[in-house]
């Protein structure tokens, strides 16, 4: 892969002799890449993840009767389930709604509260569902207001609150990873700034003769930069391959229905985002591109 | 074609290699540069290949003042000038051949074009069949001239030679003086700086001596 897009780069001829000894350079662009892909493949998921939380929770409501404080709560919770059950059911835009029963109430506590006599004692609420229709708008005041008229104890939650702070959450991951990125670029600027350097060193009977030859610094540079792409792109695609292999097994398992991180998202990628992934090798391959040649031409400048 | 004026070199803090060196080659033009070692002859080449900066005095080189000229001028300069370095200067990792065309392709020659014209000079300098090795696999004497081949195959305006004949017998010594006599003889002007005083007496060209940094006009020969 790297051979043809190499070929479209600017061609000096093996000017500069293979490199022995960069197996270090490899190594820590690799890990590096691994690293950024990592970050990127958990930038995706997280996305994807809050948007599935979002959509699901902007697309219901749920309207709470809160049992009354004292006496049999029974009559007061069927009277005003039924009313705002009228009321949902007479909104325009409200395609569905139904009271959850004793039962999936029970069930929803229960991992907090479990089951058995404490539960059974306890006051719940009843809870109804409503489903929006998609694309509707509902002024929520107007309804909030109706439902308290019909229903005095009936709290409504349109989860306005929950999905401000699914959206701060998944943003602060994106940014976080964003932030990985950034800080993953400019290391591998900096170790290809200091690997160049070393090529010059190790390269300056080259570099100098060539200088005093007539070449243009521009022909020394794409030598380096020629070299250090290929070199970079290389282990940046090993590390990213890694990545992407872990993502692949991450998506078998679930599949396999194995939860690899109990209440977190599965932490597997999509084949199309796994494509994602190659923006790592290519972003990292133009970094030293970039780093190359602004190194070489600023050590070129130094000399006479 | 070259002129130097009262031009001094140190290096560094040290004490000046070269003092009020004056001289003027003319365009087609073929001298001598003899002295002892350390008396500065390689230096007074580097200033004039462009290696070093002097460090007083005013060079003009092509008709161009150096210190008046931008350093973005100085590569097109340095490829009209051939250089045969003392110590080769072979990049290690190129065969004979690609030595020899590195000067082409620095000049934007394509491979095409050229290839002819390197296989000929490695074959007149008797490296024929040696055209692919690697500079380690040769003797020193090949080496030089794979170098010289180097420093002549552009037909550079101005050919400087350091010791060129150094490594090799005298029968190859003597065919690359009358190579560096023909490339004269077709324009370009040359400068040798040589030892061999057999190779100086047998021509009538123009010797200039350096003793102690200073530059002495020791026969103006004919051009």
């Amino acid at each position: 892969m790297s051979e043809s897009f190499a070929s479209v780069l600017p061609r000096p001829g093996r000017i500069l002799p293979r490199e022995q000894g960069a197996a270090p350079l490899d190594v820590v662009i690799a890990i590096m890449a691994f690293l950024a892909a990592l970050s990127l493949g958990a930038s995706l998921i997280a996305s994807r993840a809050a948007e599935g939380w979002r959509a699901g929770l902007a697309d219901h409501i749920t309207v709470q009767i809160v049992p009354p404080a004292t006496g049999d709560p029974g009559p007061v919770l069927a009277r005003e389930t039924g009313a705002a059950m009228a009321i949902l059911e007479s909104t325009p835009g409200i395609a569905h709604s139904a009271p959850l029963s004793q039962a999936q109430t029970e069930k929803l506590v229960e991992p907090w509260l479990g089951k058995g006599a404490l539960v059974d004692e306890l006051p719940l609420p009843r809870l109804i569902d409503a489903e929006i229709v998609p694309g509707a708008r509902v002024d929520m005041s107007a309804l909030s207001a109706r439902l308290k008229a019909a229903a005095p104890d009936s709290l409504l939650d349109d989860h306005a609150h929950w999905i401000s702070r699914l959206r701060a959450l998944s943003d602060t991951l994106i940014w976080s990873a964003y932030a990985v990125l950034a800080l993953i670029a400019v290391a591998t600027a900096a170790t290809v700034a200091f690997a160049t350097r070393a090529g010059l060193e190790a390269h300056h009977d080259i570099v100098t003769l060539l200088h005093q030859m007539g070449a243009q610094s521009g022909f020394i540079a794409r030598a380096f930069e020629r070299h250090y792409f290929l070199s970079v792109m290389g282990a940046s695609l090993a590390g990213a391959g890694l990545a992407a292999i872990l993502f692949a097994v991450a998506r078998g398992l679930e599949f396999a229905n194995v939860e690899a991180v109990p209440f977190l998202p599965p932490l597997a990628l999509k084949p199309v985002e796994l494509l994602w992934l190659l923006c790592v090798p290519v972003t990292s391959g133009l970094i030293a591109l970039a780093t190359a040649r602004i190194s070489v031409l600023a050590a070129l400048r130094n000399i006479y | 074609m070259v002129r130097f004026e009262n031009v001094g070199m140190r290096y560094g803090p040290g004490p000046e290699v070269l003092r009020d060196v004056t001289f003027r080659l003319d365009a087609g033009s073929f001298t001598f540069l003899t002295g002892p070692s350390g008396a500065g002859k390689t230096t007074l080449l580097k200033l004039m290949y462009l290696a070093e900066p002097p460090s007083r005095g005013l060079i003009t080189l092509f008709g161009e003042e150096l210190a008046s000229l931008r350093r973005k001028a100085f590569p097109a300069l340095r490829r009209r000038i051939g250089v045969v370095f003392q110590d080769f200067r072979l990049l290690a990792h190129l065969s004979a051949f690609d030595n020899v065309a590195l000067p082409l392709r620095l000049a934007g020659g394509r491979a095409d074009d050229y290839d002819r014209d390197v296989e000929e000079l490695l074959t007149w300098v008797g490296l024929g069949d040696r055209m692919h090795a690697k500079p380690a696999t040769l003797s020193g004497g090949e080496q030089q001239r794979v170098a010289i081949a180097r420093a002549v195959v552009a037909r550079p305006d101005l050919l400087l030679a350091d010791e060129p004949t150094g490594n090799v017998d005298a029968d190859i010594g003597e065919r690359l003086i009358r190579l560096f006599g023909e490339l004269n003889r077709l324009g370009t002007t040359v400068l040798i700086a040589t030892h061999d005083r057999s190779l100086i007496e047998r021509s009538k060209a123009r010797e200039m001596r350096l003793v102690d940094g200073r530059l002495i006009e020791l026969r103006t020969g004919r051009t």
